[in-house]
């Protein structure tokens, strides 16, 4: 792997020269508690000391609405609609969110890809950015918190700056139309890089393996431990839409006000909603709210074989903004009776 | 890149009325290309469109051996099927796929073979049957159990009951059977009731069931009490679907250790993946 530095006085000028990428989307503080990402005009005003966005980047790849297909009902033909797209840049991506941006390709880059996906995926730079985790973070047993592909560039804090991995031909390309901003990574920084890992793996709450939860959990699916749990959920969705790897989607036909043409459109859905299992004759796939409720822990704890990882990616989302204060990862420890926290 | 998405263009030539709430439509390509080089394997299915309504799921019911055509055959019973049931010979409809893994028809060849069908479930086995026949010299014996509640529900009763005397002649034995009809002058009881009237070798038969997921647990054990071979054994499964293709999430089954897509990684599974996962059924 190529590394190279940049120095806390050029990461402004660095950003700013990412515009001429295509649009800057980095997080910025917008209330006491929440940070979102949004395009960035002023690049002093992006935080990097965020930890989660309200709305993960999977946004800028897998719209929440999204225009299929127009379609001329009376003549049975069909026009898709491929939106124009502008390059983008997203600056400060996490490792897990990375990963769980490979896990979309996974499922809309497989065997029949989805080219309204493919189109925003080729128009995307993806800009690492390393993080120190909060008490709701636990990548570390889902072995997600380092990301080996996935991204352009990946920043790692360094005292007086960042060490840059560069991990795509369009990360060596800015690397190389920039060089005033960089410079070689020298033996203190390399000293420095190692002591931030070990660091941030001291301040993670929890240690051990998740690699046996998904068997741990099938075994113990009819357990009432999850009673209590089940009852609490709103079933509104927060958890999924917050998903880094949730991407469920609805598609629907509006029609005009004439019925002469509609358009197809495809928009989130979530396995925590009533219709999500239910057919055609009123028999419902996920008819109870257990059903719904297991549904997710079920799937994010299953076996993603394109990157030997679970689909969760331990990013801690689903806990932070759910409003039942339902807690994910104690859930599943408290099936899996794991007790080792380090700094609980 | 192609649009995944896309739909073939399609003609409806003939619509005929299996029973009062199911039809049966043939259908052709429009585009010459695509009726020479569009195949599938029986059990696969298509998502077809009614323009300006949405997309349904359907399991093709004919054999793949007619190039160009193939037929599918439809319940009323949404938004979506009641408008096909609307269709005339010359309408168009969309139509993408062929969709999910099919039957393992291959691994079949030189084996007898054995299809237990409850209600709507004779429309994925009669492709797998019209494709054995297409095939007669590739397959042993060959029985066909054809399930309904009411003899007037029964899928296919005439077609089948037409081709009694060459069933005869070619090893094939077809039974007709209804729970709930006294007036229906055939067989009765239930689907399993009837496997030990099958003309199969138990050691040396493929099964196929397709029906209601109620109806599973019953015929597995009548199956594995008459020696018919567990890993032999291959069923359908259902759930909603809106893509097709392993995108939408809707038909994600299954449990955490075996989390599967009916429609890409099914709808046929086998009987030891359906006993070892809870949620398939
Ligand atoms: C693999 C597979 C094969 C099938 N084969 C056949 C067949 O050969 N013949 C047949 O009559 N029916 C078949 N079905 C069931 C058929 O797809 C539904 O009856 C149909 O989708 C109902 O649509 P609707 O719009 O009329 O009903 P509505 O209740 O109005 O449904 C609205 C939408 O929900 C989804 N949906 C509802 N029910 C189902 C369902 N059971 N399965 C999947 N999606 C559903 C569809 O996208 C549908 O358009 C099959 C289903 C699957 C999954
Ligand atoms: S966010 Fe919380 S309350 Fe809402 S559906 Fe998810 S678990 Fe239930
Ligand atoms: S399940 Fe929760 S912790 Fe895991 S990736 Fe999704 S939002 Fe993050
Ligand atoms: S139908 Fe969409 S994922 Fe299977």
């Amino acid at each position: 792997m190529r590394y190279v530095k940049i120095t806390n006085e050029k990461i402004y000028d660095f950003l700013e020269r990412l515009k001429n990428y295509g649009k800057l989307y980095a997080p910025v503080k917008i209330s006491d508690k929440f940070y979102d990402r949004k395009e960035i005009e002023d690049v002093r005003e992006i935080a990097f000391e965020y930890i989660r966005t309200l709305m993960p980047a999977k946004k800028y790849f897998v719209s929440p609405t999204e225009k299929m297909f127009e379609i001329d009902i009376e003549k049975g033909e069909y026009k898709e609609t491929l939106e124009n797209i502008e390059p983008f840049v997203i600056f400060g991506m996490h490792a897990c969110e990375i990963v769980g941006l490979r896990i979309l390709d996974g499922v809309y880059l497989d065997k029949y890809p989805d080219i309204y996906y493919k189109r925003k995926r080729d128009a995307g730079i993806i800009v690492g950015l390393s993080c120190l985790p909060d008490e709701y973070c636990f990548c570390n047993l889902t072995r997600t918190d380092f990301v080996d592909v996935g991204f352009d560039l990946f920043l790692h804090e360094l005292p007086d700056g960042y060490l840059v991995r560069v991990g795509s031909p369009n990360g060596h390309k800015i690397v190389d139309e920039n060089t005033d901003l960089f410079e070689e990574v020298d033996k203190n920084d390399i000293d420095a890089f190692r002591a931030f890992e070990e660091k941030r793996q001291e301040m993670f709450k929890w240690e051990g393996s998740f690699d046996n939860m998904r068997y741990i959990l099938e075994l113990t699916m009819e357990d009432e431990v999850w009673d209590e749990e089940v009852e609490k959920c709103f079933g509104c969705g927060n958890c999924t839409n917050t998903c880094p790897t949730c991407r469920c989607y609805d598609v629907q036909d509006i029609p005009d006000i004439d019925g002469k043409k509609a358009k197809r459109i495809r928009f989130w859905d979530s396995c925590q909603f009533r219709g999500h299992g239910l057919v055609a004759g009123g028999h419902n796939f996920r008819g109870t709210k257990r059903d719904r409720f297991l549904n997710r822990y079920i799937c994010k704890n299953a076996y993603f074989y394109g990157l030997g990882t679970s689909y969760c990616v331990g990013c801690g989302n689903c806990t932070y903004f759910c409003p039942a204060n339902i807690d994910y990862l104690k859930n599943l420890m408290k099936i899996r009776s794991m007790t080792e926290v380090k700094n609980g | 890149m192609d649009n995944i998405y896309s739909l073939y263009k399609c003609r409806v030539l003939r619509v005929y009325d299996l029973t009062d709430d199911v039809k049966l439509f043939l259908f052709r390509f429009e585009n010459p290309d695509i009726a020479e080089s569009w195949t599938f394997i029986p059990g696969q299915f298509v998502q077809l469109d009614i323009p300006g309504l949405g997309e349904v799921p359907i399991s093709i019911c004919s054999s793949p051996m007619r190039k160009g055509f193939f037929e599918l055959c439809i319940k009323k019973i949404g938004r979506v099927t009641d408008k096909i049931h609307e269709l005339k010979p010359g309408d168009f409809v969309g139509v993408r796929g062929p969709y999910g893994n099919g039957f393992p028809i291959t691994e079949f060849e030189d084996n007898d073979l054995l299809l237990i069908a409850a209600g709507i479930g004779m429309a994925p086995l009669r492709s797998v049957f019209m494709y054995a026949l297409d095939n007669r010299w590739k397959f042993g014996n060959i029985t066909v159990i054809n399930s309904a509640k009411f003899g007037k529900t029964l899928l296919f009763k005439k077609e089948l009951e037409a081709m009694r005397d060459m069933a005869e002649a070619e090893n094939i034995r077809i039974i007709q059977t209804v729970t709930r009809d006294p007036d229906w002058p055939g067989r009765v009881g239930r689907a399993q009731e009837h496997i030990k009237y099958a003309n199969t070798k138990p050691e040396d038969a493929y099964v196929c069931v397709c029906g209601p997921p109620q109806i599973y647990n019953d015929v597995f054990q009548t199956l594995i009490k008459n020696s018919y071979d567990p890993r032999r054994i291959y069923v359908t499964l259902e759930r909603r679907m809106k893509c097709g293709v392993g995108k939408c999430g809707h038909c994600i089954a299954g449990s955490s250790t075996f989390l599967k897509y009916i429609c890409v990684d099914g709808p046929v599974f086998g009987y030891y993946d359906i006993i070892s996962t809870p949620g398939l059924i």
